[in-house]
């Protein structure tokens, strides 16, 4: 291989080897650090959600509404639309959550009834003890 | 003073020679008509942007806790902030529509076709700058309005299996739309997309000089066929200056006669309610919709059942568009001989535009 050859490859095999080198540590710092772990629970009176109604609470940062189902008692569903993110309202007289993005509607249980969201919301753990709701 | 001005640049940089050769002695086509304007208004429009986004910049505070009372503080209090500010939002609106424009009107004078697919992709490219500046700026008031653009705009990556979920994390900077997205987005629309936009500008301008303006193509035209680089000097057009210059300049006039128009009476055109009402991470405005540029798309998102192939089929589109000109290879250009093509064009626009009106009032 002549010199001039040989620079060239030198050159190469540094340029891409400093290249790599910036390359992770700029993917980490773009990336945010690591939220700690959640744990936390929220605790409501069974007696501030009458049955049919519905209560918007928000867990570790995550919207979430409860529900006291005329038939089948107290459910905790995110409010997050699994579509696009938006935040689903609860409709009282149609016993549906509505989003009000792309127009995707969710029984009572979080299962898709009509619309894009491609699945349904996600339950969130919900305990009754007692005269308590314990949510998380 | 003026002539001792002129000749101390005329001695360094040959300025007589350099007005000569760009300006009075070079022309462009005689028959070339107001259309060929957009770019130049174009870039009159991205000019005013760079200079009201300085001056907003100046009292704008990039904080989630600030940032929408910093907004309405310029609206309000500070002296003619709702001047710039109305001239900013309402000035990329018009941006678009008129960088739009300008891409239909390219399209249909057939100007993308050979030698000129480098300068069509450069064009595209811009267009696309142009929806990520809107995109990044749209965020900035923190209102609600621009949180849940974020939002759905954030969450759209998620489409895509393995990688879409961090994808959208690194935008966010976390799992939800935050203060960290805000400054992100800020960084993004004052410091990363001008630097960006600029280069491409240049990069375009530089092939619109280099190669020559393109003719239109309708009438009786003996085109040579494109075998080696030459200049398309149009001998017999008109001087650039001052004949093509204050053409340009009259449709510049009119743009901003439009944006004062809409300033003075239809200020919440752009700016509706949700616009002035601080976001609220845990509840999203009812019926509320996306700028009139992204209506299409949104509908088609709400019409395809499923989100990845929504995605998907959106991005394949606009990359149809962008390589327009690699799959496009005849020689004509006269758009009104191949009714094919004639037809494909109005009905594209036509399905942008039942989309849009879909979109906004479903």
């Amino acid at each position: 291989m002549k010199r001039r050859g040989f620079l060239k490859l030198l050159l190469a095999v540094f340029g891409t080897t400093a290249i790599a080198f910036l390359t992770y540590p700029l993917a980490r710092f773009l990336a945010p650090p690591a939220e700690k772990a959640k744990g936390k629970q929220i605790s409501i009176k069974r007696s501030e959600i009458l049955a049919g109604e519905a209560k918007s609470i928000a867990l570790n940062n995550t919207p979430v509404i409860i529900i006291n189902r005329q038939d089948k008692g107290f459910i905790a569903l995110s409010k997050v639309c699994t579509h696009l993110g938006c935040i689903v309202e609860y409709d009282k007289g149609k016993k549906r959550l509505l989003c009000p993005c792309h127009a995707g509607t969710f029984d009572l249980e979080g299962n898709v009834i009509s619309g894009p969201p491609p699945r349904p919301l996600p339950k969130m753990p919900l305990k009754v003890e007692g005269e308590n709701i314990v949510i998380g | 003073m003026l002539d001792r001005i002129k000749n101390w640049f005329e001695i360094r940089i040959g300025l007589k020679d350099l007005i000569r050769a760009q300006l009075t002695e070079y022309r462009v086509p005689k028959d070339i008509n107001i259309f060929y304007t957009l770019g130049f208004v174009a870039m009159a429009a991205f000019m005013m942007q760079a200079a009201t986004g300085f001056f907003l910049l100046v009292y704008y505070v990039p904080h989630s806790e600030q940032a929408f009372k910093s907004v309405q503080a310029i609206m309000t209090t500070v002296p003619y902030g709702w001047l710039f500010r109305m001239l900013h939002a309402v000035g990329s609106n018009l941006m678009v529509a008129v960088v739009f424009l300008h891409l239909a009107s390219v399209f249909f004078m057939g100007s993308y076709k050979k030698p000129r697919e480098m300068t069509w992709l450069a064009g595209c490219l811009m267009l696309l700058l142009v929806l990520t500046f809107c995109l990044s700026g749209y965020l900035l008031p923190w209102s609600q309005l621009s949180y849940w653009a974020t939002t759905i705009v954030t969450t759209i990556p998620t489409a895509f299996p393995y990688f879409g979920d961090y994808a959208a994390y690194i935008m966010r900077g976390g799992e939800h739309v935050s203060g960290v997205t805000l400054n992100r987005f800020f960084a993004i629309h004052v410091a990363l997309l001008p630097f960006l936009f600029i280069s491409i500008l240049g990069f375009h301008l530089f092939l619109v000089r280099r190669i020559g303006i393109s003719s239109p193509p309708f009438g009786e035209k003996n085109e040579r066929e494109w075998t080696e680089y030459r200049h398309e000097a149009h001998s017999d057009g008109i001087p650039f200056y001052p004949h093509f210059v204050f053409r340009e300049m009259f449709m510049v006039m009119i743009f901003f006669a439009i944006m004062f128009f809409i300033i003075s009476f239809m200020p919440t055109l752009f700016l509706p309610e949700d616009a002035n009402t601080p976001a609220d991470p845990f509840r999203t405005p009812a019926r509320i919709k996306p700028e009139w540029y992204f209506l299409a798309p949104y509908q088609m998102l709400r019409l395809i059942p499923n989100k990845l192939l929504g995605v998907v089929m959106q991005i394949i589109i606009v990359a149809l568009f962008i390589l327009w000109p690699f799959f496009d290879t005849k020689k004509e250009r006269n758009i009104l001989k191949r009714r094919l093509l004639l037809g494909v064009f109005f009905i594209s626009i036509a399905m942008w535009v039942i989309l849009a009106v879909w979109g906004r009032y479903s």
